[in-house]
């Protein structure tokens, strides 16, 4: 079925994006009235639609509400014709049409916001003097507001519905995975037929179809493809990540983007976490309050085995799947890059493992902990991540109308043992990397070789950074990148740090996967 | 060394099984990860009946289905209005307006999971109350939210009566403040999933470890095997060693702790042995005595721990296995310590001498469970199943015993509500200001609400010889700005919550709170009353 060029080109300059669309394929499913399923590896990271369909623009989408059986029938009839490409015109340029009618009359009706209007109507006792209730408030809440949710799993579903319901309308999605049978336990608007679909996409579609007049814009993708100018279109950023890597960056290119020029620059960020029963929420203001690399330090260290623990003196279950995953796989398999998502791989992991636990007389070797510990897996529940969620919305809804005063800046609670949490203002930290602007004092051996001295820098709590690559003034140290450069300066790993840099001298460290660079002085004991 | 025949005899078993989970396991394994099986299987078989069919409800139980409850039921008579189809996502805007409220949110809940079974009753509450009580005692627990405070007391009063009737959740919501309180008579938690390890009884080693710590020749041993033994061996010799020359007693003062420690660094014979660091840090554990702990020692004074011991009928299975580990814990040699934990944790040592130690404590912990199981027999306990007193006897060190007492508006304790006050007067004031909203809607649901009348209100409600709070006027003004709001938000957070103690009622595992969690939004905190 081949794409009509002008149809496409139609479709793609008329493209807007409108409350309540439908994914490309949805529509497909309509026209043809088949549940389609395009069985494809390659999709569009936007649409969902299949990359050597590319001929139309991805931003294609029709809404739902407004499709008509009258346009679904034209479409069929045109589709019996052959000519796809018109269908979808008729169908999307007929749709929007009609949605840009109904839009202006009403998704709001009378009593909608009841609730949240009581709230922003009168100030409280403790609301700053410079909040205006009414109007003005409101109108810039549910007409101005662009809001921005950085990841669309447990709790990305979450607050993308209770942004919608606080009067947002206009939320953009971010997230780079696709749904798995074992985020269904929490992850609500995601249903079984949706397993294998981007989260983004699905959580954006839902979102529209339930709450009527909230735009949701769906990005499937990395947080990394986009650029500063994409960052500085919000006014405010959620963050309900499972990646340390990826706050790291968001919170970096937020801290870079603050010109002190232009206090529009300044994007708060609300970030929230949760593992168990366990969570935390808290307002970042970058360059202004302390920022997610200041408390880098209070990350529980990730668990990881010394490799001659996993070689030679095992002990716990976990270090005979270490084994089978770190040793065993690469030296059967060899290239082969094991997928920790495929249960054939995570089987014969086990099976290693579980005869290795034999021979060493080493019980608690199951399927469960090998997969466990080889994705490592945070347990994860509804409950906690609506706490953790809904206190970053909060926040947001606070932030955006200045009904109440934001958290300063930290919110911690844990659920194991009643109900304890803890406010507290974490500080910033002077020689934070991203936004301290003063060196890291180290005080090293002097015996301290380079690759030690990297080997500390992956695992020191405050600093973890992968892969770093090392320079003092303009010498080169060490360089994991370029292999010309690398390769030059490999060398200098077997070198004592002293004999390249003298005491109280500087070092920049840099990584790929980071957007800064931290400075180092460097004192001997 | 492994033999072959063990690589043999182990692969062929396995090939034999099928590791992989079902589809049910692995879309609960987050989960599973935190209650395991039992817990699962515990809500699975609860039914849950929810009054009232508002955003916080649905809220509520959203977290309730997806996690795979077994049945809910919302009682709600009213029909969808302007607001709710608003504020509520389980809701379908302007189409569900005019439609029974708890129907259409019944339809959206069951979409979440098709293992849970859901049911929309659409009678009036009080109705209920006067003409089927059995019905609301026919539930595991019972969540109400934001009804009128008379209909609150009458279904704790009833749920009151007997044991055996189901928990009751209540939970109020105005605007950015809310609070919740559980009411049950008592609670027991076996698997408290404690973050405290029990007691290696490094202080008073069983004779097989002591002989084994004893059997080691440290300065005439192979350098490797030395920097492979475990530290609870080098720690339990090196007390001995001290023992001796101390006239059997610890280290006691600062300076002995201090030459204690000196003594275990001078055994190192490479300054890498990571064995002896272990040691030297986890010293403290030869001058901590092992002994019950006191929150354990506590339960022991329980009068039901007593009447089991004495009666050998219709006891539950916790005050019978309580009233033996009284038992052991009196008659056991030695003395005063909680039957020794099989579990061992990581520690450096080659996986033979790991190994070894961990089997001397898995075997004496089998005896001393042996030994609990006879005091058991003679505490009416003697039908109880095996994974049960398994379970118990591993978590023996963080056992809880909740009692509650009956819902009322206000904590019933003035001694209480005064400690609480004297601690943060700020959660006192939330408690108190919610209190008296309730109290005067139930006078006149349509009264107007201002800091003054709740001001009145509260003065009526608080125990003589108490004062209004200094945080009263805040917290009574943002109930005044706000008092019919069930914001998305806070419905959201409640949700989560009160779905979590729901989640650890149930499942018995973890530790529900006991007394008024209240909830600020504003400057986000929240904190326990009572
Ligand atoms: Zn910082």
């Amino acid at each position: 079925m081949l794409i009509n060029e002008a149809g496409a080109r139609n479709l793609r300059d008329s493209a807007p994006r409108r409350p309540g669309f439908l994914s490309s394929e949805r529509i497909l499913s309509i026209l043809t009235g088949l549940p389609l399923r395009i069985e494809s590896t390659r999709r569009c990271r936007r649409c969902w639609w299949p990359e050597n369909w590319r001929t139309l623009d991805c931003a294609m989408t029709v809404p739902l509400k407004e499709l008509s059986k009258a346009y679904v029938r034209i479409a069929i009839e045109l589709v019996a014709d052959g000519d796809v490409a018109e269908a979808l015109t008729q169908l999307f340029l007929q749709s929007t049409m009609a949605t840009s009618s109904t839009q202006q009359s009403g998704q709001d009706w009378d009593g909608r916001y009841y609730h949240v209007d009581q709230i922003l109507d009168v100030p409280g006792p403790r609301t700053d003097p410079s909040f205006s209730p009414g109007d003005t408030v409101k109108d810039f809440l549910r007409n101005q507001c662009k809001i921005l949710v950085i990841g669309a799993g447990g709790l990305g579903c979450e607050i993308l519905a209770n942004l919608a319901l606080s009067g947002f309308k206009d939320i953009h999605v971010i997230d780079m995975d696709t749904i798995d049978i074992s985020n269904l336990n929490r992850q609500f608007l995601f249903r079984p037929k949706d397993v294998g679909k981007p989260k983004a996409i699905v959580a954006a579609e839902f979102i529209m179809n339930r709450v009527p007049g909230v735009k949701v814009s769906p990005y499937y993708g990395k947080i990394q493809d986009k650029d500063d100018d994409y960052y500085l279109q919000f006014n405010l950023i959620i963050c309900g990540l499972d990646s340390v890597e990826a706050r790291r960056w968001i919170n970096a290119t937020l801290v870079n983007l603050v010109d002190p020029e232009n206090p529009e620059s300044l994007k708060p960020l609300i970030d929230g976490g949760t593992e168990g029963f366990k969570g935390q929420a808290r307002v970042i203001l970058p360059t202004i309050t302390s920022c997610y690399e200041c408390s880098l330090d209070m990350l529980n260290k990730p668990t990881a085995f010394p490799i001659c623990t996993i070689a030679n003196t095992p002990r716990l279950p976990e270090h005979c799947i270490e084994w089978a995953s770190v040793l065993e796989w690469p030296r059967v398999h060899g290239d082969k890059k094991m997928d920790t998502d495929d249960p054939e791989h995570i089987t014969w992991l086990y099976e290693q493992a579980a005869a290795r636990a034999t021979n060493f007389k080493i019980e608690g070797v199951t399927w469960s902990l090998t997969q466990g510990v080889v994705k490592n897996i945070i347990p994860a529940i509804a409950s906690t991540n609506a706490i953790i969620a809904a206190s970053c919305c909060n926040e947001a809804f606070k932030i955006a109308t200045s009904s109440a005063a934001y958290l300063n800046n930290y919110f911690m609670l844990i659920g194991t043992d009643g109900v304890y949490s803890y406010t507290f203002e974490h500080e910033k930290r002077d020689d934070c990397p991203v936004c301290g602007g003063e060196a890291l004092d180290l005080t090293i051996n002097s015996e301290l070789l380079v690759e030690q001295l990297i080997e500390l820098l992956v695992e020191k709590q405050d600093i973890q950074i992968k892969k770093p690559s090392l320079s003092s003034g303009s010498t080169h140290i060490y360089f994991q990148a370029p292999p010309q450069l690398e390769e030059a300066t490999r060398p200098n790993l077997g070198k004592k740090v002293s004999e390249l840099v003298s005491s109280g001298g500087e070092i920049t460290v840099t990584s790929t996967s980071l957007p800064f660079s931290l400075s180092l002085r460097i004192t001997y004991s | 060394m492994p033999d072959s025949q063990t690589i043999e005899s182990a692969t062929t078993a396995l090939a034999t099984r099928t590791p992989q989970p079902d589809t049910k396991t692995r879309r609960y394994d987050r989960q599973l990860r935190l209650w395991a099986a039992s817990g699962q299987a515990a809500l699975e078989s609860a039914r849950v009946l929810v009054i009232s069919g508002s955003a916080t409800s649905t809220s509520i139980l959203k977290n309730l289905v997806l996690p795979g409850i077994g049945h809910f039921t919302i009682l709600d008579h009213e029909r969808v209005s302007p607001a709710d189809a608003g504020n509520n996502f389980f809701l379908e805007g302007q189409s569900s307006v005019g439609k029974f409220r708890a129907e259409e949110a019944v339809r959206l809940l069951r979409e979440l999971n098709d293992g849970v079974e859901g049911k929309a009753d659409t009678r009036i509450i009080e109705q209920v109350l006067d003409n089927d009580p059995a019905f609301i005692t026919s539930f595991s627990l019972v969540i109400a939210h934001n009804l009128n405070e008379n209909t609150v007391a009458r279904i704790a009063k009833l749920l009151w009566e007997d044991e055996t009737y189901p928990s009751f959740v209540v939970v109020r919501s105005s605007g950015f403040l809310a609070e919740f309180s559980i009411q049950f008579h008592e609670h027991t938690v076996i698997e408290s999933h404690s973050e405290t390890a029990p007691t290696l009884r490094i202080d008073k080693p069983f004779p097989a470890l002591l002989e084994y710590a004893n059997s080691l020749d440290f300065t005439n041993m192979d350098p490797t095997e030395h920097s492979h033994i475990p530290y609870v061996v080098i720690l339990v010799r090196v007390l001995e060693d001290w023992k001796k020359s101390h006239n059997g007693a610890a280290p006691k003062t600062y300076e002995e702790k201090k030459e204690f420690k000196k003594t275990i660094t001078a055994m190192k014979v490479k300054v890498d042995e990571e064995n002896f660091d272990e040691a030297e840090a986890q010293a403290y554990r030869c001058w901590t005595e092992s002994s019950v702990p006191s929150e354990i020692a506590a339960l022991f004074q329980d009068p039901k721990a007593f009447s089991a011991a004495s009666s050998s009928s219709s006891t539950s299975p916790f005050f019978a296995l309580l009233a033996a580990l009284r038992a052991f814990t009196v008659q056991h040699d030695p003395p005063q310590v909680l039957p020794l934990s099989a579990t061992l944790p990581d520690m450096k040592s080659n996986t033979v001498n790991y190994v070894h130690l961990q089997t001397l404590y898995k075997k004496r912990a089998e005896e001393e469970k042996a030994q609990f199981k006879k005091y058991l027999a003679l505490s009416g306990g003697a039908g109880i199943d095996d994974a049960l007193i398994d379970s118990f006897v591993k978590n023996a060190h963080a056992l809880k015993l909740l009692r509650g007492r009956q819902w009322t508006s206000v904590h019933s304790s003035a001694e209480t509500l005064g400690n609480s006050m004297a601690m943060n007067s700020k959660h006192v004031s939330t408690h108190l200001a919610l209190a008296s909203l309730s109290s005067l809607q139930a006078k006149q649901a349509d009264t107007k609400v201002t800091t003054e009348a709740l001001t009145a209100e509260a003065a009526t409600l608080l125990p003589s010889g108490l004062e209004l709070p200094e945080e009263w006027d805040e917290a009574a003004g943002e109930i005044a700005r706000s008092p019919n709001a069930d914001l998305p938000n806070m419905a959201a957070l409640l949700g989560g919550l009160v779905a979590q103690e729901v989640i650890k009622m149930i499942t018995k595992q973890y530790v529900p709170i006991n007394g008024y969690c209240v909830v600020d939004l504003i400057e986000m905190w929240t904190g326990v009353v009572g």
